[in-house]
């Protein structure tokens, strides 16, 4: 068939405009992802990552629950590990008050492991707290932080119906505790406790499905995220604050409040009114499609050694080759803010499970985890990973804050002339109502007005909404045509800004 | 691939820890990792030494304790089945399985291996001529690591030869220390590598140690603080026990237990003549399909088996393939090939080291799932 020479000629502008638009814009590489080598055969079952005060790194294997140390090498390749510690079931935190000396939460326990004899192997286990039941499911894996007062913060995983529990359990069983697709059939599964310095573990907050990872700020503020799931239809991510119950039932069977011959599942499935009423919402709200499994989130070191977001959140995810960046801000006396990623693939691996920066600050070491065994890694997966800034900063959104009628956006380098047309900011914003299904898809789409768009400086931006309202999520996608006034696109264009509260004018 | 394999094979042969003969490195130091340079980790039937007692912390297996063994535990009970995507209870029950949550294991090598709890504070169980069968927990080369759902409780290996039975065996000043309150275990100490454990009953904090001595026998050694007199009860007119050393606050001695059971660790799936249908379902529950492709019919990591078989799939890019034998196969063997609309790539690993009649009865279970199975 013949073509008419319109068409051929419109084809051949479309594609000339097409390959003008990519050749126009560029996306230099300013992170460098490099592989740490391990000993030949280890699988990638990374649980913990700590530095000590010397610049040792520390890393506790999940399964089998060996702490290999190394010092850090300029080379990926040349990390001299040797074992420090070894037993440990399920270890999924690490600290290190001190070099030779780490704390690291099991299944079981938190223990702590001293080498006394200073022979490099620990060779004193202590236990520092075992005040939560076992039920014998797999699922109950443990995060660990410290509190900042000389104790800890313990993070509680519940079961999963995809386990089954034992004729034994450790701490009391509960009927109601068990129900559901992820359950609490033994004591504080689904809780954050707090160990204080004088051993004392008290229940702290509750609500969480699968919170695999603890973060205390700079600041002192406490956050996790948690699995999507039953009741967790996002990806979220939680300040955590003592007395709070943050959205999965099952945990409140061990709340002293809660009346004793009450099913919290069942009440809640029927009522959603008492159970919004009585749940805290997460302070971002990241959707299932953008991060699938939050795991530990990390400060960025204030020194910017890492690049402009410094005080910032990292957030990896477990599942896919992504990093996710969190911009938070208080309003109305709580926090909220804004997600993009921070970077997807560009060497980074799969399964990030574990993060530490280096006392320096220019290196953030991720560990990779799979599965209960070493499923789901292929064959020379990779354990490790160093990402290292290694030019100048990405053009991006280094901070988006809620404005009374829309948001301020303030970039790392100028935005060119798009950065001041309304069509270069598409808004559309969604709920998402948490329920005892698996997930849950986003509710009341609606696309959003951008009424103004006003260059305040060359490189922040505010627009204005029209009927800009609280309680909702608001997604902006930079449009193509957005790049800096040096032609560089942005590394992601998609922000989610969780607007529990506007700010009053 | 062939050397893969035979490196593969040379690790599961192969021990953890050092063997006897060899083991004449400092006592301390694991150092069979900067030795070779290699870490034989695949193993999943690990084995300590006298000089290198291997410990280890996981799910461990119930020999036929009694019941009063478990004073410091509770009863979980059979739970109603619940199907996550009804949000209700289901007719069926899920009954609990056997098995300890918090105990500690030890391999002294192939003479002795141990179950110390951490809740009742005491020796549960010893056996000989080998430890733990861990398949059923951390999988292996081929299942890359997947447990058994449902049944992921390691496994003994070789001849149970104690088993503790009522109160604590251990009296100070003539009483069990059962009769002291609940135990509080405390942690161990490595003293020469060898695990000293640490419990506090009442007051008094009993440190216990054990040792191989012999067929059938091993040694236990308690010392307490405060210092006070201890004797040892004998649990069975079975067992013969030697007394070495009483002093105040110390007490040594050797058990001399019996033959009560030989264990051979977790039976796998058969090597099979013909493919079948009951195959595919032990090959699917070894491999840990379910975990991520649910029997029940709910979306989960992976699409659900259920109804899946001659269904037509819409993939990623948008194209649209019949589940026929041909997809599932492919789909096994290398997972990204084709990745179903909303799931994502480089989540499953690929299984190709599996015998054609495996691949056969894999795919002849996957299409006999019909009907979601509502009772686990």
């Amino acid at each position: 068939m013949k073509r008419n020479r319109a068409g051929r000629l419109l084809a051949l502008l479309f594609a000339l405009v097409v390959a003008g638009i990519f050749a126009a814009t560029i996306t230099p590489e300013h992170y460098k992802v490099e592989d740490i080598a391990f000993p030949p055969n280890m699988p990638p079952q990374v649980g913990g990552v700590a530095f000590d005060r010397d610049g040792a790194l520390y890393v506790a294997m999940r399964m089998r629950g060996e702490v290999l140390v190394a010092q850090p090498h300029a080379d990926p390749k040349q990390f001299k590990w040797r074992v420090f510690a070894t037993g440990f079931d399920n270890a999924l935190g690490i600290v290190v008050p001190e070099p030779g000396r780490i704390v690291v939460v099991q299944m079981a326990e938190v223990t702590e492991a001293i080498d006394t004899d200073h022979d490099g192997v620990a060779d004193k286990y202590r236990t520092l707290a075992n005040g939560w039941g076992m039920s014998g499911n797999y699922h109950e894996t443990n995060a660990l932080v410290p509190d900042g007062k000389g104790g800890y913060f313990v993070a509680l995983g519940t079961a999963s119906y995809q386990g089954p529990t034992f004729v034994h359990t450790r701490g009391e069983y509960s009927a109601f505790g068990r129900r559901g697709r992820n359950y609490s059939a033994v004591p504080y599964r689904g809780w954050v406790m707090q160990l204080g310095r004088d051993g004392l573990l008290t229940p702290y907050a509750s609500g969480f499905r699968m919170p695999n990872g603890l973060l205390l700020d700079d600041e002192n503020n406490l956050w996790s995220s948690d699995n999507q799931g039953d009741w967790k239809p996002t990806t979220p991510f939680y300040h955590i604050q003592p007395g709070k119950f943050y959205g999965h039932p099952s945990s409140l069977v061990w709340d002293k409040n809660w009346p004793a011959d009450k099913d919290p599942l069942a009440t809640f499935r029927q009522d959603l009114t008492s159970y919004n009423a009585l749940r805290t919402r997460p302070a971002v709200e990241i959707p299932w499609e953008i991060i699938h499994s939050g795991s530990q989130p990390i400060q960025i070191p204030r020194n910017n050694a890492f690049g402009p977001f410094g005080g910032q959140i990292l957030l990896p995810d477990d599942s896919r080759a992504k990093i996710g960046r969190l911009m938070l801000e208080k309003v109305g006396g709580q926090y909220q803010g804004a997600f993009t990623l921070f970077m997807e693939g560009q060497g980074l691996q799969t399964r990030n499970n574990r993060a530490a920066f280096s006392p320096d600050g220019k290196s953030l070491y991720i560990g990779q985890v799979s599965g209960r065994g070493w499923g789901g890694a292929p064959p020379g997966a990779s354990i490790m990973q160093r990402v290292r800034l290694v030019k100048g900063a990405p053009f991006t959104i280094a901070k988006m804050e809620i404005t009374p009628t829309g948001f301020r956006l303030t970039f790392t380098a100028p935005v060119n002339a798009a950065g001041a047309e309304i069509s270069s900011y598409p808004v559309q914003s969604m709920i998402y109502q948490p329920r005892w299904t698996y997930g849950g898809a986003a509710e009341d789409k609606r696309d959003e007005t951008v009424t103004a768009v006003k260059v305040i400086e060359p490189s922040v931006v505010e627009i204005t909404l029209d009927a800009f309202r609280a309680g909702r999520i608001y997604r902006l996608r930079l449009a193509d045509a957005l790049v800096s006034a040096t032609n560089e696109a942005p590394p992601d264009r998609e922000f989610f800004y969780t607007a529990n509260q506007l700010p009053s004018r | 691939m062939s050397l893969r394999i035979a490196a593969i094979a040379f690790l599961l042969v192969g021990r953890f820890c050092l063997s006897a003969a060899e083991s004449t490195a400092p006592a301390a130091a694991p150092s069979w990792l900067d030795r070779d340079k290699s870490y034989p980790y695949l193993d999943n039937r690990p084995l300590g030494s006298r000089e290198q007692p291997l410990v280890l912390r996981t799910f461990l297996p119930n020999p036929g304790l009694e019941e009063a063994v478990f004073a410091n535990h509770r009863l979980g009970f059979k739970a109603f089945a619940y199907s996550p995507e009804k949000g209700v209870d289901l007719a069926g029950t899920v009954m609990p399985i056997d098995g300890i949550p918090a105990a500690i294991a030890v391999s002294y090598g192939a003479d002795l291996s141990i179950v110390f709890d951490t809740t009742e504070g005491r020796l549960l169980y010893a056996w000989q001529g080998g430890f733990l069968d861990l398949f059923p927990y951390w999988g292996d080369a081929v299942t890359r690591g997947a447990m058994v759902q449902m049944d992921y409780v390691p496994r003994l290996i070789g001849t149970l030869i104690y088993r503790a039975s009522q109160a604590h065996p251990l009296e100070i000043d003539g009483r069990s220390v059962s009769e002291l309150g609940a135990p509080q275990f405390a942690g161990y100490d490595l003293v020469k590598s060898q695990p000293v454990f640490l419990v506090r009953h009442g007051k008094f904090l009993v440190r216990t140690t054990l040792q191989p001595a012999g067929p059938l026998a091993f040694r236990l050694t308690f010392a307490t603080e405060p210092p006070a007199r201890l004797s040892y009860r004998n649990e069975s007119n079975r067992y013969t026990l030697t007394q070495h050393q009483a002093a105040a606050g110390q007490l040594s001695l050797t058990v001399k237990g019996a033959s009560l059971g030989e264990y051979k660790g977790y039976e796998r799936a058969p090597d099979l003549k013909v493919a079948s249908i009951a195959a595919g379902r032990q090959l699917y529950q070894n491999f840990g399909c379910a975990s991520c492709h649910n029997l029940n019919g709910a979306k989960s990591n992976g699409p659900t088996h259920v109804g899946l078989f001659g269904r037509e799939q819409t993939l990623l890019d948008g194209t649209k393939v019949k589940v026929d034998e041909a997809y599932l196969l492919e789909s096994i063997k290398n997972p990204n090939a084709k990745i179903p609309l909303g799931y994502a790539p480089n989540v499953m690993p690929p299984y190709n080291q599996l015998s054609d009649l495996q691949y056969q009865s894999l795919i002849l279970f996957i299409k006999s799932l019909l009907q979601p199975e509502e009772a686990l």
